[in-house]
């Protein structure tokens, strides 16, 4: 019987990590458009980004584009594994095979 | 462990954000589009008034430039976010499109007036309907381009509703293309 992952199931992370499953393998989001996809503030993506990172879930990269420092945030494989397999589980409660 | 109603509810915020997402994607690569066609509209319309009688011959050099513009901006945002949000099934729609436009103007004998509306007011109404599907800022540039354009019809006389159409169509386009890109 699959396990919610503690890592992913948190609101904001799972908002993070669907947006980053939602683009093909090895392509980011900025954190600027990440922050308006998911909502949230400055302080409170970065600690959830920190966490994911953490985790092998993300990995984050910071580069100057002119002037402007940017930070990519890229969902690993580690991390689209993990999130397929929460998204399975949550289906799984859905169809009433956990309780 | 959660119960059936927080895995729903889990379900839903992860579809939509992956809506959000692709919305997202839409929005980057339609800003690009919209500020290309507002400048070339500009042109036309302005080109158009200083020489009427040529009007014809850059409308046709402006739909050129933007098919090709359109192929050319798909295939940078191709190549910079690996994502493909067109293909040439879109480059099929808009040709039927502009087969049909082409086919009204023929059988509808349209004045020179007429067509000038006629066509801004006929695309817009795509731009609305693919606000139906693909996001609100696609309903309302179309829906405010057509009423200031009808406003234009009704009372900017003579060949000064080019100009009416530049700043309308043309920087109509260019002000919703900007605002898509910060949405």
């Amino acid at each position: 019987m699959a396990e919610l992952d503690d890592i992913i199931h948190q609101p904001l992370r799972l908002k993070i990590m669907a947006a980053l499953n939602a683009l093909p393998a090895e392509v980011g989001l900025e954190f600027a458009r990440l922050k308006k996809l998911t909502g949230a503030t400055d302080g409170n993506l970065g600690a959830h980004i920190e966490t994911l990172a953490k985790a092998g879930y993300v990995s984050v990269d910071k580069a100057f584009v002119g002037k402007k420092p940017q930070t990519t945030v890229t969902a690993t494989a580690a991390g689209r594994g993990a999130f397929t397999r929460h998204v399975a589980t949550l289906q799984e409660i859905i169809a009433g095979k956990q309780v | 462990m959660i119960d059936s109603k927080q895995a729903s509810d889990a379900m839903a915020d992860i579809e939509d954000t992956v809506r959000r997402v692709r919305q997202s994607q839409i929005y980057q690569v339609s800003s690009l589009a919209l500020l290309m066609w507002g400048v070339l509209a500009f042109v036309g319309n302005i080109a158009g008034w200083f020489w009427p009688r040529y009007g014809l011959y850059f409308w046709f050099a402006v739909y050129a430039v933007s098919a090709i513009g359109f192929i050319a901006l798909s295939a940078y945002h191709r190549s910079k976010s690996r994502i493909r949000v067109f293909d040439g099934r879109y480059m099929l729609t808009f040709a039927l499109i502009a087969a049909f436009g082409i086919f009204c103007c023929y059988f509808g004998h349209f004045t020179p007036r007429q067509q000038t509306v006629f066509w801004p007011i006929y695309i817009m109404l795509f731009y609305m309907m693919a606000g139906v599907w693909f996001g609100t800022a696609f309903l309302v540039i179309g829906a405010t381009i057509i009423a200031l354009t009808l406003i234009g019809y009704a009372y900017v006389p003579g060949i000064s509703l080019l100009l009416w159409m530049a700043v309308v169509n043309g920087g109509g386009l260019i002000v919703g293309g900007l605002w898509m890109r910060r949405s």
